[in-house]
């Protein structure tokens, strides 16, 4: 990042928002990831060490979204409705046209939508108390066009296939697939003599 | 611009075209908005007032034709239209979504090769054979997620919610909740 917030040979001509912090060593390809960021929370995003943002990734965050990213993550692509909280943990890696939300933006009660509809403003964030936060634990691989539903806990070291919408939470070291997601199997822990 | 309906947030590429008719109120963004709309129906967008149409495609072919009710918000919606799509009053889509009235090619294979030289560069002119298209039909308060797809000839009924991701290739009831490829009913929507 330059020193003005602005990246070196970015296509669009935007700057990194004040309240996203981002790790010296991480890689943010363009500033249009942050054309739908709303967020005013202090430190809305996190990026963390050697982490990487590449293109096509679309922070679309409400006005009290927060997002954590891990060190060594990777998300090529994803789009991110929030707007309470989503963690991404250490070593993840996140696929493209992946959609990442804790919330429905919108009552799921018809004649309550309705209300919202009549006088929602372009862009707005969901009414407090509708998103659920989602986690997505350390060194889980998220495959492309996926879905996460609001809510739901990824656990660490687990496998999403492509395609797959993950409405209920993947215990860790687990591959599930499908829409909806279904566990196929369970895959083997870090050995000490691997991770010394 | 002058003329208040013409008006459009982030339309680039002047003005609209002339077969669009939106209502008070209603906003389209993206320059990309009308980049595949080649509708030479009369009406072949109407869209009610106090609608957001953020981001989202009008891929609409020479016989297509869409209607879109009031206080529809659609984010980045893609919309395949050879024929008709209907969409209600108060209908929500996500990110992604698609939504097509047609096969795109034909079934047949001996049809389908045919299907390829009339799209080729060799071929000019050619009629390309006959392709399955069946109106979709969205009624009032629908709410479909993101990365969700809806097939040919659906009919989503009041009030249903497609859940993100879902693949939707049958008639859905008032009120239906839809998760799944295929999608199959989960609940009701509140």
């Amino acid at each position: 990042m330059n020193a003005d917030r602005t990246l070196p040979g970015d296509w669009h001509h935007g700057k990194i928002p004040e309240n996203v912090k981002i790790h010296d060593s991480a890689y943010i390809q363009t500033t249009y990831s942050f054309q739908l960021f709303r967020s005013e929370q202090p430190d809305a995003i996190e990026v963390g060490e050697a982490a990487s943002i590449y293109l096509g990734v679309m922070f679309d965050m409400g006005r009290d979204a927060r997002l954590s990213i891990g060190s060594y993550a990777l998300l090529n692509g994803a789009r991110i409705i929030c707007d309470s909280e989503i963690t991404i943990g250490d070593y993840a890696l996140i696929s493209w046209n992946v959609v990442l939300m804790d919330s429905y933006r919108v009552s799921m009660n018809a004649a309550q939508r309705r209300e919202e509809l009549r006088t929602m403003p372009l862009r707005s964030s969901s009414l407090a108390g509708l998103a659920r936060p989602i986690r997505i634990g350390n060194n889980v691989w998220i495959g492309f066009d996926s879905c996460v539903l609001p809510g739901v806990t990824v656990g660490e070291g687990s496998v999403i296939g492509a395609r797959s919408v993950v409405a209920e939470d993947v215990p860790p070291f687990t591959v599930v697939a499908g829409n909806p997601a279904r566990p196929i199997r369970k895959l083997e822990p870090y050995c000490s003599s691997q991770h010394a | 611009m002058t003329d208040p309906t013409r008006q459009t947030e982030g339309w680039t590429h002047g003005p609209l075209p002339a077969n669009v008719r939106i209502g008070a109120q209603t906003r389209i963004t993206a320059d990309y908005a009308f980049k595949r709309f080649l509708s030479r129906q009369p009406e072949a967008l109407v869209l009610g007032s106090r609608c957001t149409m953020d981001g989202v495609h009008f891929a609409v072919g020479e016989q297509g034709k869409i209607e879109i009710g009031d206080y529809c918000y659609f984010t980045n919606a893609v919309l395949l239209c050879e024929l008709q799509l209907r969409f209600g009053n108060y209908v929500v889509i996500g990110w992604n979504a698609t939504i097509a009235d047609t096969d795109f090619h034909p079934i047949n294979p001996a049809e389908r090769i045919a299907d390829a030289i009339a799209c080729s560069p060799a071929g000019k002119g050619r009629q390309r054979p006959q392709i399955a298209r069946k109106p979709v039909i969205i009624e009032d308060d629908v709410w479909i997620g993101p990365n969700a797809t809806i097939l040919k000839g659906v009919r989503i009924g009041a009030g249903a919610v497609i859940e993100p991701g879902s693949l939707i290739t049958r008639d859905v009831p008032a009120g239906a909740r839809m998760l799944g490829n295929p999608a199959q009913i989960i609940g009701t929507s509140v």
